[in-house]
């Protein structure tokens, strides 16, 4: 019951610290062998389809590129309810299965858009020292993301 | 020094080529005759031939010209393209972007026709019609349709244009030993942007914007052969650009690239823009395809394909996938500063800001960062649409390109 409090609060500081574009604070959260990945299907191509992938190295360069290139700085707000929390190998790792909005709020007015919805899937490390994210898959249903974004989910 | 609203809206000291009036960005009404003149008589991409690979498989097309299409490949594996429309009631006839269908049937009265676009059944036909109508008379609006230059499926809705080849001349010389290899499309993904195709278009043909690009500055600004890449113009408004070597090391986080492309050289990268809004974007290991679909002055749908060989084991395709997703994908460092830069166009030359010229003025005989791109594609719009871009509403003005 605790390890499950703190695997849900796991998630939801993670999505807390992408907020507010703490990226250091994010990879804290994240184990040493973390992958990250974007991913969707496409029905027009039926094909499965890559949109990012990292490892934990990649996304601090990606987070640490970040000012070098020109950027949408509209904050990003990502809603998460957590579904499901399933112990994969009892007491070592869950797979937690949330519902992911992402949200967009202008600098200029503050309009809030819908930006994406899909599925967050994250595997977790737990151990005596604290739970780590060491996998996580955003699962888009959206697929048409205007401008786009350098900031991942 | 800053300048009143009289000097703002002064003719530009450039020759008339040199720049284009911004309405022929936000005209409604130039819009709609570039509907009629360009899109309606030019040979676009809908898909690739990759996405029907077997009898029967359908793809649908938003045409830029307005009407909706049907890709279909028949049971002779011809290609063939048709109105979306079903000609009783007007109802879309395909509401899925893909599919398989032996018979294409309306599922509003179950009118039915086949891959070759004929009326294959009208439901309690003779009751209705008695002999008055009859299949024979309801086939689908077919559009011409031709396979080509990698394997892309082009369509044209008029019924008298020129050959696919005559519309592409020579202008695929770069690339054509490049495209010899089946492909397959494994990305795809659209974009809507407030803003003009013809402002998408003018960024994928002119590198002067790589000032935008921490990437393309870092990779190719500051490396040898930067500045000897040329733009060469043909027939029709397309154009290219010439190859150099990126070097995709010097980016944090980037590694050289290992899989490459039949007969480009490590790190190449060549382009091929074809008028009016289609971009052939070969780098190192990914063809990138762009299509251009405005759906009105300024809002623009883009269709983005990443392809790669059909004959990639998995770890090839993969690494191709790295490859375009780094600058290409929705999270790519390149295109999110792209489409920022058109939607920024867009919201500054929207009707009644009271902006007035764009200026393509570079000359550095055709090398990359000459605007010559531009004012090759202004050329041929002002051919076509009988306006000059720089003066579109001024009725005395002739054409003379």
């Amino acid at each position: 019951m605790e390890s499950r409090q703190k695997t849900e609060e796991l998630i939801y500081q993670s999505s807390l610290a992408m907020d507010a574009g703490n990226f250091t604070g994010f990879l804290a959260l994240c184990d040493e062998k973390f992958h990250y990945a974007i991913t969707t299907y496409s029905p027009e191509i039926r094909k499965e389809m890559v949109w990012l992938e990292h490892d934990r190295d990649g996304m601090k360069t990606l987070f640490a590129n970040l000012p070098k290139h020109n950027s949408d700085h509209s904050p990003l707000s990502r809603h998460v309810t957590i579904y499901l929390v399933e112990e994969q190998e009892p007491g070592l790792t869950a797979k937690v299965t949330s519902a992911l909005q992402v949200f967009r709020t202008t600098l200029d007015g503050g309009t809030t858009e819908l930006f994406a919805v899909g599925k967050m899937i994250d595997v977790v490390q737990l151990s005596a020292d604290g739970p780590k994210l060491l996998d996580r898959n955003i699962r888009l249903e959206t697929r048409m993301l205007g401008f786009g974004s350098h900031i991942p989910f | 020094m800053a300048r009143n609203s009289e000097e703002w809206k002064k003719t530009p000291d450039f020759p008339s080529t040199h720049y284009v009036d911004t309405s022929i960005y936000t005209d409604e009404g130039i819009f709609r005759d570039e509907q009629e003149k360009i899109f309606n008589k030019c040979w676009i991409i809908a898909c690739h031939e990759s996405e029907v690979p077997n009898a029967f498989d359908y793809r649908t097309f938003n045409h830029p010209g307005g009407a909706p299409l049907i890709v279909v490949r028949g049971e002779d594996m011809k290609v063939r393209s048709f109105y979306n429309i079903c000609p009783h009631r007007g109802n879309t006839l395909l509401y899925e972007p893909v599919g398989n269908a032996k018979r294409i049937t309306c599922i509003f009265h179950a009118w039915s026709f086949n891959a070759h676009g004929d009326c294959i059944d009208i439901s309690r036909e003779k009751a209705g019609y008695q002999d008055r109508f009859s299949c024979d008379k309801a086939g689908l609006r077919e559009v011409k349709t031709d396979i080509g230059y990698g394997g892309f499926v082009w369509v044209n809705p008029d019924d008298e244009c020129i050959t696919l080849k005559e519309f592409v001349g020579d202008a695929m010389g770069l690339l054509d030993e490049h495209l010899s290899e089946p492909m397959e499309v494994f990305h795809y993904h659209k974009a809507i942007v407030d803003t003009n195709y013809k402002l998408w278009h003018d960024t994928n043909s002119e590198f002067y914007h790589d000032y935008m690009h921490y990437f393309n500055r870092i990779t190719g600004m500051i490396q040898p052969g930067y500045f000897d890449r040329k733009y060469t113009g043909y027939p029709n408004g397309h154009a290219s650009v010439g190859s150099m070597a990126i070097k995709y090391d010097a980016y944090e986080g980037s590694k050289k690239r290992g899989v490459g492309w039949p007969g480009l050289a490590p790190g190449g990268w060549v382009l091929i823009y074809m008028f009016p809004g289609m971009t052939y974007n070969l780098r190192t290991s990914v063809l990138r395809m762009d299509t251009a679909i405005p759906i009105g002055a300024n809002k623009l749908l883009i269709e983005f394909r990443g392809l790669g060989l059909k004959s990639d084991t998995p770890e090839q395709r993969a690494e191709r996938v790295r490859d375009h997703n780094q600058i290409w994908g929705p999270f790519g460092r390149n295109l999110h500063e792209d489409l920022l830069g058109v939607h920024g166009q867009g919201l500054a030359m929207r009707e009644r800001t009271d902006s007035k010229w764009v200026i393509h003025g570079r000359e550095e005989n055709m090398t990359i960062h000459d605007e010559g791109g531009m004012r090759h594609f202004y050329a041929e719009w002002s051919r076509r649409m009988g306006r000059l871009a720089n003066a579109p509403f001024d009725e005395k003005a002739t054409v003379t390109v």
